[in-house]
């Protein structure tokens, strides 16, 4: 063993390595998430172009969270971030009522996909402050949940811009991982 | 070891003060003006001097001039009178004759308009900033149809929400959802860039939809303002104000600075040969690094090279 390797080991902190996975439609939230995780400042987020990477230390885990784009023209790169990721994470609009329909497809495309097999949902029903967003639960009925049998899911409500439920959220998600 | 530092120079600073000043018979803002030409240099040595100033006529000064261009109250009609104001208190305080220093009186004035003017231009481009796009304001539509018009002159937006909006880098059908934190003053930035270098902005649109190297114009645009607020906020781009601005610095200023960005930005982009979009966090915190690293040049000057490439 060399003598950087050695270091690096002595260095290394007891907490597990999680990569998660943060993806939705645009202007669905997650880099609002994000910067909460992070706690950092929410209020100058712009859209983003590629994607952005942050490590957060929660209930003994170093979380790797990838935030990708959710534009369409970056969608068909989504799959080059699935390898080896413990959670994904899908943010919806519940207030965006016009692409349900859109966000649902996305996310069944996602599930049906080889290298996400059994991974972990976390769904966050975001801008529940917005009027007439949808609850949590109309949300899961919506996006027909209830009918996942391969995989541990959950739905969570937020307001990630006031950064209520997120914490629930990722509190879950790493219980679901200590299982 | 910082605190150290800051208690030796709280006591030596004001004994090298008083022996320059008995050996050469200037004051430091003296000194400063004369000893460097007006640029980034003299503006920020004053800025420093007067900054760290604790003889209290002074200290109330800064305050007054800071409490003015808080509120927005310096602007171009009483501009000769606050300048004057602060000349004059300066003239008194240091016992200096503006007959035999008539030199100083010129040099000093314009630096206070610099410094204050860059501390107004922070309070008014915060203000559009937090200010939301509001598709119920018809200022901010017809901006946004503007916008439109000045980078596709020869097509016809169908309809408000649209597709082709895509065309010119927004995320979907409807632009209002993607100024986020950057607010009208995303808007305005991209707007500036589009109406006023017209040849630069369609080129750099023109690359944004190359078929290998393309990229979300308005999306990266409004990205360009945050990184644009950034460096105002936290002081980097007083060089390029400092040394590039005629008169009082305003908005028109901020939007210049913005349009230098994101053309230098798309240059680098097309450099770079990125794979893919998703390279843009990499390349655009490459970018941020070499401006940041040339705002620390005191000399550096800024200006758009209008070159036509074929990529």
């Amino acid at each position: 063993m060399g003598l950087l390797s050695l270091l690096r080991k002595l260095r290394s902190s007891p907490e597990k390595d999680l990569r998660l996975l943060l993806l939705g439609l645009d202007n669905a939230g997650k880099t609002t998430i994000l910067k909460m995780l992070a706690s950092e400042d929410i209020t100058h987020v712009t859209p983003t172009a590629g994607f952005n990477i942050k490590s957060v230390i929660s209930d003994g885990f170093k979380l790797n969270v990838w935030d990708i784009g959710g534009q369409k023209k970056i969608r068909p790169y989504w799959k080059n971030y699935f390898e080896n990721t413990d959670v994904l994470i899908y943010v919806v609009d519940s207030s965006d009522k016009k692409r349900l329909e859109e966000t649902g497809l996305e996310l069944y495309e996602l599930l049906a996909d080889e290298k996400l097999e059994n991974v972990p949902l976390l769904v966050y029903a975001n801008k529940q402050d917005l009027p007439d967003s949808l609850t949590a639960s109309d949300l899961a009925q919506a996006l027909g949940l209830p009918t996942i049998k391969d995989r541990a899911w959950q739905i969570q409500a937020c307001t990630a811009s006031q950064g209520i439920g997120v914490r629930e959220g990722m509190e879950w998600a790493c219980k679901s991982i200590k299982k | 070891m910082y605190s150290i530092w800051m208690y030796i120079s709280y006591y030596i600073r004001p004994l090298i003060k008083w022996f320059l000043r008995k050996t050469t018979g200037l004051c430091e803002l003296q000194r400063i003006c004369y000893g460097e030409k007006h640029g980034s240099v003299r503006i920020k040595g004053v800025e420093n001097s007067l900054n760290l100033s604790r003889c209290p006529q002074i200290k109330l000064l800064v305050n007054h001039l800071n409490d003015v261009c808080d509120n927005q109250r310096f602007t171009a009609s009483n501009e000769r009178e606050i300048l004057e104001g602060a000349t004059r208190t300066v003239l008194w305080v240091k016992q200096i004759n503006p007959q035999v220093h008539l030199q100083f009186v010129k040099s000093f004035s314009r630096c206070v308009e610099q410094i204050w003017g860059y501390r107004q231009l922070m309070t008014e481009v915060e203000t559009l900033r937090t200010t939301s796009y509001d598709a119920d304001n018809l200022d901010h539509e017809r901006k946004l149809y503007e916008l439109w018009n000045n980078l596709k002159p020869d097509e016809v937006l169908t309809s408000r929400v649209s597709k082709q909006w895509q065309d010119i880098g927004f995320q979907g059908d409807d632009p209002k959802t993607d100024f986020r934190g950057m607010g009208l003053l995303g808007l305005e930035n991209l707007l500036f860039f589009a109406e006023e270098f017209k040849g630069p902005a369609s080129h750099v649109l023109s690359h944004s939809l190359h078929p290998h190297y393309g990229y979300a114009f308005a999306i990266v645009g409004i990205n360009i303002t945050s990184m644009a607020w950034c460096l105002l906020r936290d002081g980097n781009a007083k060089t390029y104000f400092y040394n590039t601005c005629k008169s009082l610095p305003n908005i028109h200023h901020f939007h210049q600075f913005y349009c230098y960005l994101f053309y230098e930005f798309d240059r680098f982009w097309i450099e770079c040969k990125p794979k893919n979009i998703m390279e843009f966090s990499d390349i655009r915190t490459k970018f941020e690094e070499n401006i940041r690293a040339s705002l620390l040049d005191p000399h550096g000057v800024f200006r758009i090279n209008v070159s036509v490439d074929t990529v």
